[in-house]
């Protein structure tokens, strides 16, 4: 069940009342925060999948696929990341992640990407 | 039996393992020179009946383990459950055995079976829960992961071998069936009906373990596909263990051979315990703190 399904079943049992609040008063978000917020989205979104045209890899994503394939290889076996990758592409967090969750559970897999995310 | 680098729960169902093979070794060897049951008697009543308590027992306390690791809504919490569902049986059904034949310190206990319109005697109940009802659990959970690795594309495309050997079970399967179908005119017991289902059963499980073992060589050696294995190798031992006293009541097998074949069960029965182990170990490998990154090659 999504997200939402879930706060429109508790909303329709009566659960979650809309309690009426002050009105919030949000500032201007400055164009600098702007620029720091899309930037830090668009190296997370390489990071979880770097597009296939990209010629050069930035040393995170290096990071990430060696540390990816090192946990793959020892999970799975020493050719599920050839599997994984289908044509030929380095495994990301995006082919490997719901792989992971399958097999190992979502609580473990949590631990698992943010060893492989430390310090990158 | 086990590499170096095995998980420590595995190293150790399998060093038991060796001391208790030992230990039968030895009975068997003073079998066959004095040609008496006494010793072998002693190691299969005795060291063979608490090998078996304690192999299922693990076996049950780890796939449990591994279940809680999954959330409700995680496909694999209803394998392991079946997984540790099928543990439990086998479980019930060795205590039960062990009661029926009044194998305990204070000697046999008088019991009314259960289900006593069902089964003849508690024998036949334990045969049942730790035979068909067991297989029953381990088929729904082993289709489970299958399902899942048919999900992600992990199984390889099936050999001549394969093919071969899966026409042959289904064969050998509605063979069975029909010679047990033929016997229904003599009004066999319930009991006795419900023990049929386990050769369809096996024949089903086996089919299972040749599809999980194609994912195994497709994807190499660790630690999942060493428990997937485990399961492929406790199903094939399980098989060749019913064979044999296939074998042995059609008078095909020697007496020597006949009580060289009860081992078998020992092997199915670490194999068993050893397939939870594998996928705990590759759960808890990630939680270690002190745990190096995987270097890849």
């Amino acid at each position: 069940m999504s997200l939402l399904s879930r706060f429109q079943l508790r909303f329709r049992k009566g659960e979650g009342r809309l309690v009426a609040s002050e009105p919030i008063l949000l500032e201007s978000a400055s164009p600098s925060g702007l620029n720091d917020l899309t930037e830090r989205l668009n190296r997370w979104g390489r990071l979880w999948s770097p597009a296939e045209d990209e010629s050069e890899h930035t040393h995170a994503q290096r990071i990430v696929t060696r540390r990816l394939t090192g946990w793959m290889e020892r999970c799975f076996g020493e050719h599920m990341p050839a599997s994984l990758s289908g044509a030929g592409d380095p495994i990301s967090l995006a082919s490997s992640m719901p792989v992971l969750t399958a097999f190992l559970g979502r609580r473990a897999t949590r631990e698992l990407s943010r060893r492989v995310l430390r310090d990158v | 039996m086990f590499d170096r680098g095995a998980p420590r729960l595995v190293r150790a169902i399998w060093t038991l393992f060796s001391v208790h093979f030992a230990l039968g070794i030895i009975a068997y060897l003073h079998f066959l020179v004095t040609g008496t049951y006494v010793w072998l008697g002693w190691f299969f009543v005795v060291a063979g009946s608490l090998f078996f308590l304690v192999m299922t027992a693990t076996e049950c306390w780890l796939a449990f383990t591994c279940r809680s690791w999954f959330d409700a809504d995680e496909p694999m919490r209803l394998a392991w459950g079946m997984i540790a569902f099928a543990a439990l049986a086998r479980l019930a059904g060795v205590v039960i055995r062990e009661v029926a034949d009044g194998r305990l310190p204070w000697g046999p206990v008088q019991l009314r079976p259960l289900f006593s319109g069902v089964f003849a005697n508690l024998g036949q109940m334990g045969l049942f829960v730790g035979g068909p009802l067991s297989m029953a659990f381990l088929a729904i959970g082993l289709g489970r992961v299958l399902q899942t690795q048919r999900r992600f594309r992990l199984r390889g495309p099936l050999t001549l071998g394969d093919r071969v050997l899966l026409v042959l079970i289904v064969a050998f399967s509605v063979s069975q069936l029909l010679i047990n179908l033929s016997l229904l005119g003599g009004h066999p017991s319930p009991g006795t009906v419900l023990l049929w289902l386990s050769d369809p059963l096996l024949a089903l499980l086996l089919i299972e373990a040749v599809l999980v073992r194609r994912a195994v060589v497709r994807i190499g050696q660790g630690l999942l596909a060493k428990c997937w294995g485990m399961f492929v190798m406790a199903i094939v031992t399980t098989s060749l263990g019913d064979a044999a006293i296939w074998a042995n009541n059609h008078d095909l097998l020697s007496e020597r051979l006949t009580a060289l074949s009860w081992y078998i069960w020992f092997v199915a029965a670490a194999a068993f315990a050893s397939a939870p182990a594998y996928q705990l170990a590759a759960i808890s490998i990630v939680q270690e703190p002190n745990l190096r990154q995987p270097a890849s090659r």
